[in-house]
């Protein structure tokens, strides 16, 4: 029974997903009524099933149910095997719901928001790619098929940042979101591999002992899980917008509101968070570790707090805002407090999915309210008055400005020697091929320029 | 340009500083300004011709360099007009028409001894020619069947004629000239034709079908074509020099340095115009745009970009030396090569490649009474200096980055300019298949194209050549507003040859604003009460003031945004209920405080903790509510608010004493008696009541409710500066109410009958809902006749709805009247319903007369509606002077609006509203930063037909002479046809319409219109525009 209702919180959004993909590649041009219907039925027979989940779990005082799917990949004499596998626990069964609740609103919210616009049928295809890629991440049982889910996530988000793809703007930022992500993911699978090579499987249950999350007791050394840990920490860095990866989040905020309100508001922006306490038991080993997680939430939360304060649009209010939150988040499970987290998560999320649908209401509200006080609403002409020397607020504020510079201190440290590395190899490529064929070849790089 | 080589020029510059001359550069700034978008804040949403600043050059003229100017589309694409032209929207004799009445050019021209002009021109339109770039073309010539097979429309004689020629020529001709007997043919001819003939099988030539023969002629056609087309000559185009560098540099390299100034200058901007959004000002915002920049980017141990890193020792280096913006600009046009001559260009498309935030500065600057926190004058001055300086840096950066340049930038632009290749617009390739194509089209013989000269050929290439796509979709756009406007002046003129319509005592009359969707709104009430009378106003009611409601903290101006009220006026809540107001102010001050402190909170990093964790979860209830069940969450919300809203009674304080000046202050607000005379006498003059007045006479002013919607203002009353018109009507009912008013007016001739009431109102355009006012002060008398208008109205409110709903797609076209109605509430209810309502999109013409000799016509809610009586103006047409000296330039300013948002979304418009990101409490970006974005969103336009308005006023065409001549704005918008115009004689139903410079009689394209019984008859089960009609069949209702 209750694998039965874990396949169907699974195959729901997957069901979905092959639906609307296969009849776009097949040029077969469903009505927008039939899409929102379709992507409701959906939500709504998961987060059923998601509730069924959780009844049982309640009833039964079952709080871990395994669901396996077996090896997809298996190759023994190489010790590899890819292994599909679905846990429903105390983490995974709320994340699920609070995913089937946010992306059944905003569903239903950009059924009509983004009625007659043309690309509503490639914003529902992203929109069940993300699902699906959200609940796989949930409820994976493998830190493989945590993977799967994760790249699905990053891929839709990219996807989405670029959904106006006619302007240049959201292309770009699409890309840069999709750069950082990738870096992310490279630690990532880093991490996944040396967890393989150090447990022999990719599974969580053998990786933080037997008890269910989050009674788990990692059985790996301190060592080993700093070194593992830190991994998995830059791919939530990376997925969550920690400094020094924050410059994307209000990048992101280029495609149509609901998107945003959901992907970088509620869900997506808290994955990293969700993979952190998903390894919270290989956490426990190093105390090093925790004081890493515990500094950088720190950091991002008052980086961010200063750049909210100078930011002048509302969403990008927004996305600073949600970044101190998830920074704090961050904090809160560096110091062990998983519920206060995971519930920190659920409340945050809502809250912020109602405020960023709500964005275009920004001048209704504040006419509201200065007509409630009957005043211009105050504003703080100073920052912290009286203690901080005029300079010292003008570099602040520059600095907040400049969203701390971060960006440009990727590229300049990461990108560039990126960059510089792969332009080098194709001059040694170029010059190896010459010398094999005698015409000299082209550089790789020779793009021409857009016509106007 | 590094710090040394800075100081040297500067040094050279020191001696020659005359050599640009900083009086020319301000001017050039003042000249280009006129051309930004002068839309203001959002909140108050100004519907103004985006292209007001060209309004001084023929409509045509403007059009063609926009595109130059602007970047933006002058017209719709090209396969837009098509489509209309298959769907019917367009039809041939309309392009032939237009093409026929082409001024300045000889339609019948005889070109290449070939064809008629018009005729070529005509099938260029109606047969849209295939092209492409190079390479497709040589696919699609190798691969489909352009060779082969003659095109799909073309005729069966044209085909038989073209083969059965082709097949004489070859056989007669080609025979003897490879015997050598013919002497005529080159032997390039010769050999061309024997290259062609030779790919068939030439054995069996006298058995050859039509398709073999098709293809020989095709062949033929296209050698010839190609071979003339090298020997004419297409003449030189003009290049488009006094390009930016940037412009330059990014066509080059693909790299845009653009894309880092404006990075920089759009947080800037958006910091420096906030309203109070951001938690932090920017510091030393009072020191000006120019000084504020400096010092926040003039610190040297900042975080910042790579490119930036020049700037602080720039920006010290200019302030040493004391330097003003002029000076600064002057300095880096300068350093950047710039010519005395290319001032004024250059320094146009400085500002316009941010021309949102640049207008939105220079509105700030200009109308500072539309803003919370104005700018001083000199502020696009000093924005322009700030962005020259980063215009140099950026370029700088990347010229050395992307193309290891180090030189000075005025040589960089010479080099770029080198090396941007000035291709032709059209290959030879291109141009050759273009013709290959007519030449089909018109059956062109190859013989004959063989035979032809290479002056005939050059005046061929050059002609094809000038019927540009922009000429094209200038003629197709004619014809398209040539169709509309015929339609419109053949209703007019068939319906007024019909007798007037006017109830001999109406029981009602209700005076509605001046907007296009009270046009349905008025026609379903006629329809329902054939016994009441309609009038359309401007709908601030002539009455400008600043006005502040008893819940509203600032006062608003609700007056068109041309004007600048003198008086202000306040609602107060009446004496008796005065406690209870107190009370519940101070119950909605704690709210709003605690409403604030939870906005700030939530954003915030201990607070927000606590407050998402704990209240984050209870968000889900409005989050669910809102989405899922729209009308449940907003009923609650309105239950809820009622408890703090301010009493129902209230006043408008109106009167100030004779002899104090108007101001805010106490004593201040409001009218004086006589002004409010004057204000009454004039606003019933104007639409002609000035006699038989109902016992209850109705101002009905109107505005909208929506939700999430950043462009809300928009949908109020544009006459109001988009607020709702309400007070306005209320203000007015109240003046005329008063007896001492009444009094005045008596000796002026105008006798307002005792028993006679006045009542304002307020019309939701987006719900249908009318709200009345001071209902308190009405007769008991008069109780009845309110109750019976209050049930008319909820009948009218329900029929208009369902009217309204056939332009819904998402609503069902078969909905009974009821159903609509709730349909359009929820539409106004709804978080994710981007558009409440169309507003007055599709609007196309503009009726000034009287309501009596139109009453009975479906127009479609495309017209708007202004009354006025030829028959009670004086000889100088006084009245109608003063009429249209607001309803034109206010109609044609929300027509451009719509119209130009329409053709081009993205450029003129503000583009979809799904990514919009409110900023600085003044305006919308798209996404995370872009530009400032004014204009219409394109869910406001989409259902819009883009066409300039007509005006149809009931005059003479002396008057209508007189008056632009002695109105220059009326006169620049009607005879720079910025706006189209007929006049219609107040005796007779003849229309003249006004054509180059000229009032020519119209003749009517058709007898009769069609009609229906009822406007539902007529529209039901149809969402596209409908024609216009006649509703009522003959002369029934209500004939006097």
């Amino acid at each position: 029974m209750l694998t039965v209702a874990g396949y169907i919180v699974v195959g729901s959004p997957a069901l979905l997903l092959a639906i609307i993909g296969l009849s776009m590649l097949f040029g077969h041009r469903l009505t927008e009524r039939f899409l929102a219907q379709l992507t409701e039925t959906s939500v709504v027979t998961g987060l059923i099933a998601a509730l069924m989940i959780l009844g049982m779990m309640l009833l039964t005082d079952v709080r871990h149910v395994p669901v396996e799917l077996g090896n997809w990949v298996d190759i023994p004499e190489e010790h590899f095997h890819f292994n599909v596998k679905f846990l429903f626990d105390r983490l995974s069964v709320p994340f699920v719901i609070l995913t089937f609740v946010l992306c059944g609103v905003i569903g239903a919210f950009a059924s009509r928001y983004l009625h007659r616009d043309e690309g509503y049928h490639r914003f529902f295809l992203f929109y069940a790619l993300f699902q699906l890629g959200m609940i796989l991440s949930s409820v994976a049982g493998t830190i493989e098929t945590l993977f799967l889910g994760w790249e699905l996530v990053g891929l839709s988000s990219a996807l989405l940042v670029a959904f106006f793809h006619s302007r240049p703007n959201p292309v770009m930022n699409g890309q840069r979101v999709w750069t950082v992500y990738r870096f992310a993911d490279a630690a990532f699978l880093l991490g996944a591999l040396v967890l393989h090579h150090l447990t022999g499987a990719g599974d969580f249950e053998k990786l933080t002992g037997a008890g269910p999350w989050p009674e788990g007791i990692a059985t790996i050394s301190p060592s080993n899980a700093l070194i593992v840990g830190t991994l998995l920490l830059i791919a939530a860095a990376g997925k969550s917008a920690l400094v020094p990866f924050s410059g994307w989040l209000p990048r992101a905020m280029e495609g149509p509101t609901p998107s945003s309100a959901v992907f970088y508001g509620a869900l997506s922006v808290h994955l990293g968070a969700f993979l952190l306490l998903r390894v919270s038991p290989l956490l426990e080993q190093s105390l090093p570790l925790r004081i890493t997680i515990v500094a950088l939430g720190l950091v991002t939360a008052i980086f961010a707090a200063v750049t909210a304060r100078v930011q002048t649009d509302v969403k990008s209010a927004l996305a600073f805002a949600s970044l101190i939150q998830v920074s704090i988040i961050v904090v809160e499970i560096g110091l062990g407090f998983r519920y206060v987290a995971l519930s920190h998560i659920i409340g945050h999320a809502c809250m912020r999915t109602l405020q960023l649908l709500r964005a275009p209401s920004l001048l209704r509200d504040y006419h509201a309210m200065e007509n409630a006080l009957g005043d211009h609403l105050p504003v703080n002409s100073s920052y912290w008055p009286g203690r901080v020397s005029n300079a010292a607020s003008s570099w602040l504020y520059r600095f907040a400005f400049e969203r701390g510079g971060l960006d440009a201190m990727l590229d300049e440290y990461l990108l560039r020697p990126f960059l510089r590395v792969f332009q080098w190899s194709d001059r040694m490529e170029r010059r190896w091929t010459t010398f094999l064929s005698q015409p000299a070849s082209k550089p790789a790089s020779e793009i021409p320029p857009p016509g106007d | 340009m590094s710090s040394e080589t800075a100081t040297v020029q500067k040094a050279e510059m020191a001696g020659a500083s005359g050599l640009l001359n900083c009086q020319d550069i301000e001017k050039s700034i003042a000249a280009a300004a006129e051309l930004l978008p002068s839309q203001g804040p959002i909140t108050a949403f100004a519907f103004l011709n985006p292209l007001q600043g060209m309004e001084d050059i023929p409509f045509d003229e403007a059009l063609r360099s926009v595109g130059e100017i602007y970047g933006c589309a002058p017209y719709l694409d090209e396969a837009r007009y098509i489509a209309k032209l298959q769907r019917g929207r367009i039809s041939v004799e309309e392009l032939r028409a237009v093409l026929a009445e082409d001024p300045d050019e000889s339609a019948n021209e005889l070109i290449a001894d070939l064809v008629a002009r018009k005729d070529l021109r005509l099938n260029m339109l109606q047969y849209p020619l295939y092209t492409g770039d190079e390479r497709e073309l040589q696919w699609v010539i190798a691969e489909t069947d352009a060779l082969q097979r003659f095109r799909r429309e073309i005729s069966h004689e044209v085909r038989d004629h073209l083969i059965e020629e082709t097949r004489h020529w070859i056989m007669r001709d080609l025979r003897k000239a490879r015997s050598g007997e013919l002497q005529q043919h080159t032997p390039e001819l010769a050999q061309a034709l024997q290259d062609a003939v030779d790919q068939f099988p030439v054995a069996s030539i006298e058995d050859w079908d039509d398709s073999i023969w098709e293809r020989l002629c095709l062949n033929l056609m296209w050698r010839f074509v190609q071979q003339g087309v090298l020997m004419g000559d297409p003449g030189s185009r003009p290049s488009n020099g006094n390009q930016r560098h940037s412009e330059l540099f990014r066509k080059v390299t693909g790299v845009d340095p653009d894309k880092l100034v404006h990075d920089v200058l759009i947080r800037f901007c958006a910091a420096y115009l906030d309203q109070g959004f951001a938690h932090w000002k920017l510091p030393d915002r009072q020191a000006g745009f120019f000084n504020s920049f400096c010092r926040l980017f003039g610190q040297t141990a900042a975080v910042g970009s790579v490119w930036l890193r020049q700037l602080p020792a720039e920006l010290n280096r200019i302030q040493t030396a004391g330097l003003t913006p002029v000076q600064c600009i002057a300095e880096s046009l300068q350093l950047l090569g710039v010519t005395q001559e290319e001032i004024p260009c250059y320094l146009r498309s400085c500002l316009l490649a941010l021309r949102g935030w640049c207008g939105m500065i220079w509105q700030t600057e200009v109308r500072p009474d539309r803003v919370y926190i104005a700018s001083p004058p000199g502020t696009l001055t000093e924005f322009l200096a700030v962005r020259l300086i980063l215009d140099r840096l950026a370029l700088q950066h990347c010229a050395k980055d992307v193309l290891n340049w180090q030189g000075a930038a005025g040589q960089l632009r010479e080099d770029l300019e080198k090396q941007v290749v000035h291709k032709p617009v059209v290959n030879p390739e291109q141009q050759a298949f273009l013709i290959f194509q007519l030449a089909q089209i018109h059956g062109w013989l190859p013989q004959t194209l063989a035979e032809m000269s290479v002056e005939r050929w050059t005046e061929l290439i050059r002609e094809v050549d000038s019927f540009s796509s922009h000429e094209r979709r200038r003629v197709f756009h004619a014809a398209f507003e040539r169709r509309i406007a015929h339609q419109a002046m053949d209703a007019v003129v068939l319906r007024t040859s019909a007798p007037a319509i006017k109830p001999e005592r109406p029981q009602l009359q209700v005076v509605c604003c001046i907007d296009a969707r009270e046009e349905s709104f008025r026609r379903h009430l006629e329809e329902i009460a054939p016994e009441v009378e309609t009038f359309g106003t401007a709908g601030f009611f002539g009455v400008p003031m600043y006005y502040r409601g008893a819940a509203d903290a600032h006062f608003a101006a609700l007056c068109p945004i041309v004007i600048k009220p003198k008086h202000w006026v306040i609602e107060d809540v009446v004496y008796s209920l005065e406690e209870s107001h107190r009370t519940r102010a101070k119950a909605r001050r704690v709210l709003g405080a605690a409403t604030h402190s939870l906005h700030v909170g939530t954003r915030s990093s201990v607070g927000g903790a606590f407050v998402s964790t704990l209240l984050g979860p209870l968000a889900t209830a409005p989050l669910l509510s809102r989405i899922l069940f729209p009308r449940l969450a907003a009923r609650m919300h309105r239950t809820a608010r009622q408890f703090v809203a301010p009493p129902a009674v209230t006043r408008l304080r109106l009167e100030r004493e004779e002899g104090t000046p108007a101001g805010q202050e106490e004593d201040q607000i409001g009218f004086t008696l006589t002004e409010m005379a004057t204000i009454a006498e004039r606003a019933l003059r104007d639409i002609g009541l000035t006699s038989n007045l109902a016992r209850l006479v109705i101002f009905l002013g109107h505005g909208s409710s929506c939700l999430n919607n950043p462009h809300e203002s928009a949908y109020h009353c544009g006459a109001c500066s988009g607020n709702p018109g309400g007070p306005n009507a209320r203000a007015l009912a109240a003046m005329l109410n008063d007896g001492r008013v009444r009094r005045i007016l008596r000796g002026n001739g105008l006798d307002i009958p005792e028993e006679t009431h006045f009542i304002g109102g307020l019309h939701n355009t987006a719900t249908e809902e009318i709200t009345f006012y001071d209902l308190e002060l009405l007769p008991t008398s008069q109780v009845r006749s309110l109750r019976l208008a209050r049930e008319v109205f909820s009948r009218v409110a329900e029929r208009n709805a369902h009217e309204r709903c056939r332009r819904f797609e998402s609503a069902s076209l078969e909905l009974a009247p009821a159903e609509a109605l709730r349909h359009v509430q929820e539409r106004s209810e709804d978080l994710a319903q981007t558009r409440p309502e169309y507003g007055n999109g599709t609007n196309a013409i503009c009726i000034v007369g009287r309501r009596s000799r139109i009453r009975g016509l479906y127009l479609d809610r495309r017209s708007f509606l202004m009354s006025y009586d030829a028959t009670q103006d004086d000889a100088q047409s006084s009245i109608l002077a003063r009429i249209l000296g607001a309803v034109i330039p206010v109609c044609e300013g929300i027509n451009m609006l719509y119209t130009l948002s329409a053709i081009d979304s993205q450029g003129w418009g503000s583009g979809t509203k799904l990514p919009h990101n409110v900023t600085s409490l003044l305006g919308v970006m798209d996404g995370a930063a872009s530009d400032l974005r004014p204009g219409l969103p394109w869910q406001g336009v989409d259902i819009h037909e883009p066409v300039r308005l007509l005006f149809i006023i009931e005059t003479t065409p002396e008057s209508m002479i007189r008056i632009m001549d002695e109105n220059p704005v009326v006169g620049r918008i009607c005879r720079n046809g910025w706006a189209q115009l007929a006049v219609l004689n107040p005796q007779k139903s003849e229309i003249l319409h006004f054509r180059n410079g000229q009032f020519v009689p119209y003749t009517p394209g058709v007898s009769e219109l069609p009609s229906a019984e009822t406007s539902l008859d007529w529209y039901r089960g149809w969402r596209d525009h409908l024609a216009f009609a006649r509703i009522g069949g003959a002369d029934t209702n209500g004939v006097s």
